[in-house]
């Protein structure tokens, strides 16, 4: 039970490490992830900042498709 | 529906409903502390903190559940739909003062890293009367703090309707973990009939109105509709209420119906919002609106009035004599369609 304890606490430490990550990019860039973001006030940024860091495997393609254009 | 994002969608009403939701958590608090210092003295104030807003989150996630089939079963209680994320948040931050507290009382003053400490203090699985029931309230804390973090459209826009969607239907994931970690750990330490009985009530009024809800809503599915000419017939247009719709399932789609200034339109009846009924809507300043969230769009093409780009399917109807008819293929989204004239 203590692996099964470690392997789903690391998992869900690496996953929020990485979150972290997209959301302080998110916090810089976020009109990459959304163009509705260029005309939206600064501080609307860090609300949105721990659901970047929650749900950022379906956001971080668009910061690529960006990157892309 | 808009063209760059705010931080808090507030109008005149959504700051009544916030004030009362403020106001309502705050003398829950006080009176449930009043209550315990009075039965109980001795009560330490970590415990209370604990308590009170551990309570608060539960009574909140269980009116969360019933204002959507409250709100199908009577358009009375649509109002408050309109104002349940922020009532969902003001939940949130209630049970996180519950776990902060008590990561903080029982986990935090060790050497262990708390949230390891939480899994791994208690290590009784298997047992049923010993569980470690915090895991349970940990877990469901996680999925609430994913909910209400992502209560903000621009999730909405970013995520797609259908994901977010998913997402925030994780909280009868979350209602079946707290009802665990309420049943398993609670009563462990304090058999309270009381509590039961309170926490079982609220379990079949939750369940009792969603199965109500269903049973209506399958109705709807179930309706028989005959089949003329590659058109079908749906009902007599006296049975739809001016500027009101009624739904129909049309190859296997819900369909809505509107009537409106002498005319008949029909659209796709899931909004592209959150997936609202459309159809349980009405008309206002000339556009189907939605009962959820108020998204709107004009009845002849399906389409968000400019500048708005949210677009539904469309529906070719016909009448013959008072009997509505319906062409079972939807058109494109937001392909103009001639109003059926009455």
């Amino acid at each position: 039970m203590e692996i099964a304890i470690n392997v789903f606490l690391g998992i869900l430490g690496v996953y929020f490490l990485v979150g972290l990550l997209v959301g302080i990019i998110f916090l810089l860039k976020a009109k990459k992830f959304d163009p509705l973001m260029a005309d939206t006030k600064k501080k609307v940024r860090f609300l949105l900042f721990p659901g970047v860091i929650a749900t950022w495997p379906f956001l971080i393609g668009k910061l690529f498709k960006s990157k892309t254009v | 529906m808009g063209l760059d994002y705010q931080l808090v969608l507030w109008n005149k009403y959504k700051k009544t409903y916030d004030k009362i939701i403020a106001l309502s958590m705050l003398l829950y608090v006080m009176v449930f502390a009043g209550v315990t210092f009075a039965f109980n003295s001795e009560t330490s104030i970590e415990t209370l903190v604990i308590r009170a807003f551990g309570s608060l989150a539960i009574i909140m996630l269980h009116l969360i559940l019933i204002i959507g089939p409250l709100s199908r079963l009577n358009r009375r209680f649509l109002p408050i739909l309109y104002n349940r994320r922020h009532l969902g948040v003001s939940m949130f931050i209630a049970a996180f003062i519950h776990g902060g507290f008590s990561m903080f009382q029982f986990h935090a003053l060790g050497d262990v890293n708390p949230i390891y400490s939480i899994f791994t203090s208690n290590m009784d699985y298997g047992s049923l009367t010993n569980f470690p029931f915090q895991v349970l309230g940990f877990l469901a804390l996680l999925i609430l703090f994913v909910m209400a973090s992502t209560s903000h459209d621009f999730f909405l826009g970013n995520l797609s309707a259908k994901v977010w969607k998913r997402l925030h239907m994780m909280v009868y994931v979350a209602y079946a973990l707290i009802i665990a970690h309420v049943f398993l750990g609670a009563f462990q330490q304090e058999t309270s009939f009381f509590t039961i009985g309170v926490l079982a009530i609220g379990f079949i009024i939750v369940t009792s109105l969603h199965l109500i809800t269903a049973f209506k809503e399958r109705k709807i599915d179930r309706t028989k509709v005959s089949e003329k000419d590659g058109w079908l017939e749906v009902c007599n247009i006296s049975e739809i209420e001016e500027d009101r719709a009624k739904i129909f399932t049309v190859d296997n789609e819900r369909v809505a119906i509107f009537k409106y200034d002498g005319k008949l339109s029909a659209i796709h009846n899931v909004c592209k919002h959150q997936g609202g009924p459309l159809g349980e809507g009405k008309i206002i300043d000339g556009c189907i609106t939605c009962p959820w969230h108020g998204y709107q769009y004009l009845p002849s093409n399906g389409q968000s009035p400019p500048p708005f780009t949210e677009k539904v399917a469309t529906y070719e109807l016909k009448l013959d004599g008072e009997m509505v008819f319906i062409n079972p293929k939807a058109f494109e989204e937001g392909t103009e369609v001639n109003p059926c004239k009455i």
